[in-house]
This record gives C-alpha cells, structure tokens and sequence, in this order.
C-alpha cells in the first residue's frame, strides 16, 4: 500500500482582507489551513473539522463558508474576510457588534466567537433582526460557554441600532 | 483575614461587587487570541497519534517502516522507544492500580489508546504516515466489557491482568441507623437510576507544544493546571522542575477535561527533547471524543423507606461508576465520591447510606466534567422525592420545604461530612416556585387548546462544594494556592497566580481584587496567570475554586505588602505608621490629603532610591501569599466522613416543560434559576458561569450521550453528528435570581459558582416531563430525555396500565 504519490501543487491568487495573496498551495490544503498556516491569520479557529461548529466560518465572496469544508484551491480569485479585518484599520475601536459582544458578556473562552461574528457578518441585520430570526442564524455555530444568551442578547442589541439604511452590515 | 470587606478596599469606587468589563475579550473578538494552535515556531514540527481501533486486544506487531518512507516523516515512536519515561504515578492506594504507560503497550483497553506517534514536517505528512502505521499494526483482539453488568459478570474478561476482577474499588460504609429507619418505615421501594455517558467537549481541543532551549523545556499546553503538568512531566521525563516550563496560553474551555494530564502532554516534550526540535501536537475533534475523557456514566440502585406521610425515612444507594479503562492519570475515581457525598443536596437529610464503587471497562477513561459527580446525585434524590410524592399523593414543593436545610440550621453536617458553611437552602426554593409560578401558568395558558401537548415542572435544590480539595481526587495534591504581588519602581501592580483561567474571566477578577485592596484602579494591574516561570505554584482552575483562591491569595499578598508599603510612607512623609492611610492611590497622613506620597514614589524608594527607605528595611516590594482555606479536610476523619470543600454554594432551578404527547417533543419553555454562591466579586462574570453551566446541565438533560457497541465496546461516535450538543435553538432563556450568603470562614465570604448550573437541568427536566405525563404514571430514571425516550416511557407505561385512569 502507497498513498505517498506525488502531491500536486497549485498556484492560487486570494484576496484576503482586501490584500492580495499569491501562493502555490498543495491541492488538497484546506481553507481554513490556509488561512491559520500559510497566510498566518489565526483568528480563524477549528473546532471541529468537519463543517458542524462553525468556529471556522469566513466569508467568501460576501457568504459565509465554513473554511475546514474548502479547499485553498476553490477560493483562487475569490475575496475572503476573516474577523482580523472586522474592527476599524488603524483604530483601537471595535465594530458595534464586538462592543455589543463585549459588553453583553457575549464570550467567555473566545475560541467561537470569530465565528460568530462572522456569520453575523455575512447578513443584513434588516433581514435577520427579529429574535426568532437571530435564534435561526445563529444555530448553526455551537458555543459552549455562555449558554448563548448572552450572544443573542448582544446581537439584538447591537442591531436595534441597526437603521435599515443598508449601511455597513458589519454592525 | 477579615471578613469585612470595607477592611479591604482602599479606593474611593469599590471594584469588588461590580461587573468590571472584561480585559480577557479583545483577543478573541479581534482574532488576536493566541491559543495553542497558533504557537508556531521555526523548525517545529507535527506529531499526530496513532490511537487502537480495537476496544481490547494485545498488540502483536506494528510495522512502521511503510511510514518512515514518506518523504517528510523524520520519526515514528512506539512504547518501546519510551523505556525511559517513568511510569504515571497511582498516588491512590484504595484503588487498583493501573501502570499507565504513555503510550499504549501490549494490551490496549479502549478504542483511541494513543500507541505511537508520528513525527513530521506537517500535520498532512504526519497524518498520512499514521495511517500506514494503523495498516502495519497486527492486533490479536480480546474479549471485551462494554458495561457495568459485563464488567462485574463472574468470569468476565480482565481490564488489568494484576487485579482481581475488574472493581477498582468498594467501599462500602454501614449506618445502624439507617437500618432501623427501614424496619420502621410504612413502605419501601427499590429503583435505579441512570446518568449517562457525556464529555465537557471544550470547542478547542486539547492541545500540546514543546520547545528545548539551553537545556529548559517549554511545555505550552492546553490545561487546566500548567502546574501539576510540570510536576508530572519533571517526575516522568526525570528532569529538574526549574528545568521543565509550562505555559497554557489562552484556552478555548476546559470543564474539566484539561484537569487531567494526558500521555500526550508526556510524550510530546518527549519528543521535543529527543529530537531537539520543537514539537507540536493539536488534537483533532474526531479523537478528541475518544482520547479526552468522558465522564457521568454512573448507575444508582437505590433503596427507599419513607412512610405514609411522604417522610423519607431512610436511604440505601450504591453508586456505581463506569470508569472506563481507568488509564487517566489524575485517575476518574473521585467524582462518584462527590455524587455520594452530595446526594442529599440542599435537604436535611442524614438517613443515606451511600455505597461507592468504581469498575473498568474497554471504553475511554472517564474523568472530570464540570459538576464532577454532582449532577449525577441530585437526579437520584430529586427523583426519589418526586415518586415518594406520587405514591403518597404528597404535594411535591411542601414534601421539599419540610425536608431542606432551614435557615439558621447552618453549619449543617452532611450524612458523609461535607459541612454546609452557610447558605440560602429555603430561601432560595422559596423564591424559585415564586419565580416559575407565572411560567407556569403562561405555559398553561399556552397549550390549554392542544390536547397532544401536557405541561410539566421540575425541581432541584442542590449544593456545590467549592474550592475542594484535591487529595482525594489526586493522593498526591492538597488544595492551596498561591499569588505574587509586586509594586514597580512606576508604581504599578502586577499580581501573578497559580490560578490558571480559560474564560471564566479570572484575569478580570484578580485585577479587581488588587485594586480595592491596593487602592489603584484595575486598569493600573497586571495579571499573569499559567505560567510556571512567571507565577508562583498553584493547583489551577477546576472545583469553583478560582474566585476563592485569587481572593485568599491575592488579599494575603496585598496586605502583606500594604504592610511594607505603609512603613515607607510613614518615613517618607516623618509620620506614626499608625497614621498613615492609603487612598486611591496615594498615601497620607490620616486627616490630611496633604502631603502625599504616590506608589510610585513608594515603588522607587523599595526598589531604587534606598536613600528614602527606613534605615535598615530591606529593599524590594514584592510579596507572596500562600492560601489554604480554613475547615478544608484532606482525609477521612475516624468516623469515614470528610469535609472535602473549603465552602458550599447552593442553589434552585426549576424548569417548565412542554411534552408533545404524540411525538415525544420536549420543549423547555422556561429555567428558572436562583443561585447562592456568597459573596459576589463580579455579577457579569457569575451569571455568565450560571448560563454556561445550565446549557450543559441541559445537554446532558436532553441530548448528549456517547453510545457504545455492547458486543465490541466499539464508539457508536465519531463526530458532532452523533454527539448532540445543543445550539442556541436548544438553550432556553434563562431567569436567574441570586443570594449572597457569604462564606462565614472564607475571605470576603467568597465560595465559587463554576459548576452550580450544570447540577440541577437532569433532575429538572426528567422531573417537569415525569409531571407533564403523570396521567400515564411516568417516572423517568435516567437521561437524556430524547423524544424517542419519552415516546418509550409512555409506551411502556400504557402497556403496564400504570396511568391514573387505569
């Protein structure tokens, strides 16, 4: 038995947080490796690897995508936000929904949280806002900390400001 | 020390009591935490473990050369090259011995025995090669023991060939007294009780790196107690302590999982020292089901006397506890001896005789789950109570108010010892039914036109021990610990703890404490947590002893340090000590704001200017507090009974619960929680372990459960897809009420909160749906309570004509 074969590489150009990114990346390096290890981002967590936590979750080309289910190769051309790019550039500030999340008490061990947030951010708030809807939203990212109270709290909180201009939906 | 807390706080806005914002948060919000997995160092390279798929078998042969083939692969190492590496210690004498060896050599008990691991350049490389590995090994499979009853069946096959069968222990105490409690009762039955197989399952897995620099090893590990883990790997790896740092960087939770030091936490720094490589292992999900312990599975034959009245007269109970395989280290023994001791929860209730045993069996070794056997009791005496109701036509809440510990009863001794300092037992069931009286009726009035659905309400009143001690559960550790205060020559505060923290906000709270006691503002401190090098020794997080331990210690420290601080003052400024006082951050002369002398110019003087320091003094301002707390018993007594925590939190839920009758569906409509956990250091912070606690407490209730093959003792697991933990669309929301009943002998009458919230959802939610379905007679014994359970239970009880109206 051999699965030593030759491993074939492929050359990917990925914008992550709006910088560009050039790699050769074997094929079958995922996402979410890629993210952590190559690019060094590791905000990124993973909980689980197989797709169901959700702690990985990223957006690609505006949806969230749970990045240990891609492949590096599959976002070649593709823009990918991780939460590094979620708080102001250049500011000690946060996002609205990082305060909201912080001062809800929204996280204890933080290790789902980027998640979260970037679920959160893959939406219109005008859509989801209702509790009902934030409940749905949510459900597919397990936290086992807070019990998730306190992180519906904080959402709902940070979009009650939310004035349906259809401004910034990070917020 | 002194209770008083005024005595303590010398700034003008008291910390203590408020919910000070968090400073552990910015990281994870902004992607900037750095937990194990993000260690990277240059050279470092990946080791992935190579675990049985075989629940019991002797290991004939493990070819290893396909996989030191693989370009990338710089090792592969078996049992055989770990001769070396001692043996993990059994410190318990009561119980069988289990020779854990580091990696799985000979006989493996359990499916995800770690026995060998493969070293290379990256994690895909390594993974590739422990599959060839997996391919080479030759097993010669065994008989196997998947549960209790084939464990303890005459002639079952043996987990340790060196023992007699396959009971660790059995101890099995008798009380005359309980004795005649049964001769004289008016009925009696017998009942048992289920808890079933669960894990804290942590959302960041365990994880180890090791790195060797002029001869230190550096250990950054992923648990709950870096200081034990220094210990063991020093003993194991036959190195100086001062040689071996651990360090846990942030941890993605815990719940008692991390307390326990596993092989990979040895054989990982192994690896790194013999290489003379950096090292890194990260647990996967997949293994971390089988390789971190489980914990929960017990079973409770009970026996019952009580008379016509509902008076429960007496109790006989033998717990039993699934161990596993037992190879754990420290072992999974102790949380069947908290069940028992802890079985009577908030009740006046000395008539229990509480039998405890612990058998191995060829499934992953069980161990510490927040709550550490606490849970598993209070569902036996709640259920107990709630059938005693029924078969008496007793009210339940009157049955519970004429048996819980009253106020003014307190000191209350336990049947095994455990002594209830303080506590709002009454009060706090008092206030729950006021608070659930309306969910009630709301539910009620919900469904009153849905003839499928019923309404039901459960009940628990339950004790956390808090701050324990941990040489029951270890044979070797005590239960102190210990913490550094340090003022620098610019006059700010940096506090260093044995405590370690993985989210519960530890930081936060240290820094609130310093603060008062310091007269700075928690912004002005430093904390350092979890690391060996820079943190005196203490035990860690685990047992809801982290609030209790950072106040003794740290206030221990800081007075220490007021003392010295005081005399330079006094110099400084030619006044009596006596007079000097210290507020919001300067000293002066009582009286008089004015003159004044800074902490910086205190923290100069002890560290540079030694012209302003008392002739004679000492340099330095730096001082260390070493907290035992008092009433904290390590052994027995003569009598066999123990007070093995420093303090006792209590606490109510009660739960309203919707039962679909035609499809089992239960929905929690609402949880109701009051919770008395002493003296309050942070509100936020103990809601929050409230919230946390309950939604595992509600995991185990209705969903988790790790499920074995009973003919191979092969997991029926493998991923979250068959190991159910809840979402937000499970978790109801949660009411939550509290008590302060402060810890009469502890300082500030701080007792600890981690893991009340996890005790009371079994007891609640099998005894709300038991209500919901009482025309049919339900009486639910066990959990989880699954549709498929509930739909089982009526069933059964319309084939038996149980129901009221039969």
């Amino acid at each position: 038995m051999t699965i030593s074969e030759p491993i074939s590489e492929v050359d990917i150009e990925v914008s992550i947080n709006g910088r560009t990114r050039r790699h050769r990346v074997p094929a079958r390096l995922l996402l979410s490796d890629y993210i952590r290890d190559t690019v060094g981002l590791t905000g990124t967590h993973l909980g689980c690897e197989h797709g169901y936590c959700g702690a990985c979750t990223v957006i690609v080309d505006g949806d969230a995508v749970r990045s240990c289910l891609m492949l590096a190769v599959q976002a070649d051309g593709a823009e990918v936000r991780t939460v590094e790019d979620l708080a102001p550039a250049g500011s000690d500030c946060l996002s609205p929904m990082q305060q909201a999340f912080h001062d809800n008490h929204a996280l204890q061990c933080g290790f789902c949280t980027a998640g979260f947030l970037m679920t959160l951010d893959s939406v219109d708030p005008a859509e989801w806002s209702e509790p009902e809807r934030v409940v749905e939203l949510l459900s597919g990212n397990l936290c086992r900390c807070t019990g998730y109270q306190n992180i519906v709290t904080a959402v709902t909180e940070a979009w009650s400001a939310y004035d349906g201009s259809g401004g910034s939906n990070d917020g | 020390m002194s209770l008083d807390i005024d005595s303590h706080i010398r700034h003008s806005t008291r910390h203590i009591g408020r919910s000070v914002p968090r400073r552990e948060d910015r990281g994870p919000l902004t992607g900037r935490g750095r937990y194990v997995a993000d260690i990277k160092i240059a050279g470092m390279l990946e080791v992935v473990f190579v675990r049985s798929v075989e629940a019991h078998a002797r290991i004939v042969s493990i070819d290893t050369s396909e996989a030191l083939a693989v370009e990338g692969v710089r090792a592969v190492f078996t049992a055989a090259d770990l001769a070396d590496v001692k043996t993990f210690p059994d410190y318990i004498p009561y119980i069988g011995p289990v020779r854990q060896r580091p990696l799985g050599t000979g006989t493996v008990r359990y499916v995800g025995t770690p026995y060998a691991a493969v070293v290379a350049d990256d994690r895909y490389i390594a993974e590739d090669a422990a599959a060839l590995v997996a391919a080479g090994t030759t097993y010669e499979p065994l008989p196997t023991v998947a549960d209790l009853d084939q464990a303890l069946a005459p002639g079952a096959p043996k987990l340790h060939d060196h023992w007699e069968n396959n009971c660790s222990f059995d101890v099995a105490p008798h009380k005359p007294e309980v004795d005649r409690a049964f001769e004289q009762a008016d009925h009696t039955f017998t009942e048992t009780y289920v808890s079933q197989r669960q894990t804290g399952l942590p959302m960041e897995t365990r994880g180890v790196v090791a790195d060797i620099t002029d001869g230190t090893l550096t250990v950054w590990s992923s648990t709950q107690s870096p200081h034990m883990v220094r210990s063991t790997v020093a003993l194991m790896l036959g190195m100086p302590e001062p040689q071996v740092r651990v360090v846990h960087p942030t941890i993605g939770g815990g719940f008692g999982t991390k307390t326990h030091i596993y092989p990979e936490d040895i054989v990982v720094p192994w690896i790194a020292r013999r290489l003379d490589r950096p090292a890194r292992w990260i647990e996967d999900r997949m293994e971390n089901l089988v390789a971190s312990v489980h914990a929960r599975e017990q079973r409770h034959e009970v026996e019952v006397a009580y008379d016509d009245d509902g008076t429960i007269r007496g109790v006989r109970c033998a717990s039993m506890l699934d161990m596993g395989s037992g190879e754990i280290f420290m072992p999974g023994t102790a949380p069947v001896f908290v069940t028992n001791a802890c079985i009577t929860g908030g009740y006046d209730f000395p008539n229990m005789q509480a039998r405890t045993i612990g058998v191995v069996t060829n499934k992953t070794p069980s161990g510490a789950y927040r709550g550490f056997g606490i849970p598993e009791g209070a569902f036996v005496m709640e259920r107990i109570i709630d059938r005693v109701a029924r078969l008496t036509g007793t009210d339940r809440v009157e049955l519970r108010r004429r048996m819980l510990v009253r106020p003014g009863q307190t000191p209350y001794v336990m049947h095994g010892g455990g002594r209830l300092d303080s506590g709002s037992h009454t009060e706090s069931f008092e206030r729950g039914v006021e608070m659930a009286q309306p969910a009630l009726e709301r539910a009620r009035a919900r469904y009153a036109g849905d003839p499928d659905v019923r309404v039901g309400v459960g009940y628990s009143n339950y004790v956390e021990p808090t701050s324990p001690s941990y040489h029951l559960t270890t044979g070797h550790w005590g239960g102190g610990d210990a913490a550094t205060v340090r003022v620098d020559p610019d006059g700010s505060v940096r506090v260093a703890a044995g405590l370690s923290a993985f989210g519960q906000g530890a930081e936060t709270t240290a820094a609130q404490l310093a603060a008062d006691a310091l007269g700075v503002s928690p912004e002005e401190v430093t904390v350092v947590l979890g690391d060996t090098e820079r943190a005196p020794y203490g035990l860690g997080s685990w047992g809801s002893r982290g609030a209790m331990m950072l106040t003794g210690s740290v206030l221990l420290a800081s007075e220490r340090l007021m003392d010295k601080a005081r005399a330079i003052a006094a110099h400084m400024l030619e006044a009596a000590e006596a007079d000097i006082v210290l507020t919001d951050g300067a000293f002066h002369v009582a009286g008089s704001d004015q003159p004044s002398v800074s902490w910086a110019e205190v923290g100069t003087a002890a560290w540079i200017r030694y012209v302003d320091l008392p002739d004679g003094m000492e340099p330095g301002l730096e001082t260390s507090g070493y907290f035992h707390p008092e009433n904290l018993q390590h052994q027995l007594d003569d009598t066999g009974k123990i007070n093995a925590a420093a303090s006792w939190s209590n606490g109510t839920h009660i739960g309203v619960v919707s039962v679909r009758v035609s499809t089992g569906e239960v929905r929690i409509e609402d949880y109701v929680v009051v919770h008395d956990c002493g003296t309050v250091i942070n509100p936020a912070l103990v809601e929050g372990q409230v919230h946390g606690g309950v939604a595992q407490g509600i995991a185990g209730a209705m969903y988790e459960h790790f499920q074995y093959d009973p003919d191979t003792a092969n997991p029926r697991f493998a991923s979250f897809m068959d190991y159910l933990v809840p979402t937000c669309a499970e978790v109801p929301h949660m009411e939550v009420d509290h008590f302060e009943s402060p810890a009469p002998e502890q300082p500030l009458g701080v007792k600890g909160c981690g893991e009340g919230g996890t005790v009371g959802p079994p007891a609640v939610v099998a005894g709300a749906v038991s209500d919901a379905l009482s025309e049919w007679g339900v009486d639910l014994t066990e959990c989880p309570v699954t549709p498929v359970a509930v739909r089982a239970a009526i069933r059964s009880a319309e084939a038996a004509g149980t129901g009221a109206d039969s």
